[in-house]
């Protein structure tokens, strides 16, 4: 993951309209993406919510200029991280539903189920849309600018220190993480490889790890007394100067909150038809 | 470990931001009591450093890998189960909005999973063992591979309430899974721990060192 760190800055470093866009907007449009996106039902007409949500994050990514394979490559570097749990529920039978129609029988008695079957889709489609708004919002805004974008927000000054500190280190850590691999390669260490003994291999990621550890807590140290040496107290805060939303950011913020809650409430309405159809037909 | 958005409802992942909340509190007050306000930058430098440390492979068997959660390491190195929760809580934001490893609705349950579960078992089933055994290095690998088993157990209990995943299947293949990597886990936090001893002792505990090495 540390790894992609550069990559993902470099792309956020951009300068079109969406990358130069104020870094609340698209904190409150991705927040406001995924929530809609979670609160909505598992039911299968959370397609409908899904692509249109994916049609908005879409188009905002064609107007970052960012290609469509950077795109597909971040989103298959996250997909692991929930395409297991999602593949295995279609083996079993999911708690939502109270029948269950094999559609697939498969030796040791294991069954692919039809109902198992559409609650994975559901979640697939619910974590693509969510991680495809993580995508846009990473690939499109530096840290220290989503950093100053949640301050302006109203997070807790304490945190916005420590995490802008910690941004910050994550380059120098990732530098080191990316020397200790280079040191293993030349002296060709693999921890995966089978004919080096079981123990040296963990003796030595063990001492790799630990001496990582050493490392930042007196990096950590270091960076301590210099802020002190420059007048850092415990009264100390970073400076994140006030910044009004332009004009038509706010509109197409407010557009977008919109897009956002309508796509997703419009769907649940008429998934629930009793509760609509009555309203519609009194106003007819 | 990490559970993705959508993997649990809105209501309950609200519980758990809650819950969570009210521990990242616990722990902002523990780094200005304890720690002193004027040391949290050393904190801050040393999530970065725990990020950098969970990017190591770690070869479990059988082809499969895992990586170190850190969370048991951080709180008994630093010692408070706190250290946990505050460095753990900054890494899971960075993971969840910048990488897409968690997610935003989910990061209250991924807090509680790795940084309160992780951090108390750790830290007080290492001072339980290590005041039993009279050893530093065992109960430090016990304390993180029971740290790094019932998160994942719990990891599964949380996607069973969810609906999300069966309770059994989840915590055979939840427990089994962590119950290897925790081995790893626990062998690498007792190696690491030990070369943090043997080069740098005053860092342990923030200078109190472990178990026996007042004498």
């Amino acid at each position: 993951m540390i790894e992609e760190l550069q990559n993902i800055e470099r792309q956020a470093m951009g300068n079109s309209r969406v990358h130069r866009l104020d870094a609340r907007t698209k904190i409150i449009l991705a927040f406001a993406a995924i929530i809609a996106m979670v609160a909505y039902p598992y039911s299968p007409d959370v397609i409908v919510p899904g692509v249109l949500l994916f049609a908005f994050f879409t188009v905002i990514w064609a107007f970052s200029g960012l290609s469509a394979v950077t795109y597909l490559k971040r989103l298959i570097l996250i997909l692991p991280f929930g395409i297991f749990i999602i593949i295995f529920q279609i083996f079993f039978e999911n708690s939502r539903y109270d029948t269950f129609t094999p559609i697939l029988n498969l030796p040791l008695g294991i069954h692919v189920y039809a109902e198992s079957v559409e609650f994975a889709t559901i979640l697939l489609i619910k974590f693509i849309v969510c991680i495809s708004f993580i995508i846009l919002l990473s690939s499109t805004t530096t840290m220290q600018d989503m950093l100053a974008g949640a301050r302006r927000l109203g997070m807790p000054s304490e945190f916005v220190l420590v995490i802008g500190l910690m941004i910050r280190y994550l380059f120098v850590f990732a530098e080191i993480y990316g020397k200790v691999i280079t040191v293993f390669e030349i002296r060709f260490f693999n921890a995966f490889d089978r004919n080096l003994p079981y123990r040296y291999r963990l003796k030595t990621l063990a001492y790799a790890i630990g001496s990582l550890f050493i490392r930042s807590y007196e990096q950590g140290e270091r960076t301590y007394v210099s802020m002190l040496c420059r007048g850092y107290s415990k009264d100390s805060f970073l400076r994140v100067e006030k910044k009004k939303i332009h004009a038509k950011e706010l509109c197409f913020l407010i557009f977008g909150v919109i897009f956002i809650v309508a796509g997703v409430l419009l769907p649940y309405m008429v998934y629930y038809r009793g509760l609509v159809l009555p309203v519609l037909s009194s106003l007819i | 470990m990490h559970i993705p958005d959508a993997f649990i409802p809105l209501p309950q992942a609200a519980i758990y931001w809650i819950i969570a909340l009210i521990f990242v509190i616990l722990a902002l007050r523990w780094a200005r009591n304890e720690l002193s306000e004027e040391k949290i930058p050393l904190i801050a430098v040393l999530a970065a450093g725990i990020f950098a440390i969970q990017a190591f492979n770690l070869p479990v068997g059988m082809g499969t890998s895992g990586h170190l959660v850190g969370g048991a390491l951080a709180a008994i190195v630093l010692g408070s189960p706190f250290a946990a929760v505050f460095i753990l809580t900054i890494v899971l934001i960075i993971q969840g909005v910048v990488f897409g490893d968690g997610g935003i609705t989910t990061m209250g349950a991924n807090i509680i999973n790795m940084g309160v579960i992780g951090g108390f078992v750790g830290y007080y089933s290492y001072h339980g063992i290590k005041s039993a055994i009279k050893n530093d290095f065992i109960p430090a690998a016990i304390a993180a591979w029971l740290a790094c088993f019932i998160s994942a157990i719990a990891c599964a209990i949380e996607m069973f309430i969810a609906g999300t995943f069966p309770l059994v299947p989840g915590i055979i293949a939840m427990g089994t899974y962590h119950a290897a990597i925790g081995i790893i886990e626990g062998v690498i936090t007792a190696g690491a721990i030990y070369l943090i001893y043997t080069t740098r002792p005053d860092l342990m505990e923030l200078g109190k060192g472990p178990a026996g090495s007042e004498a």
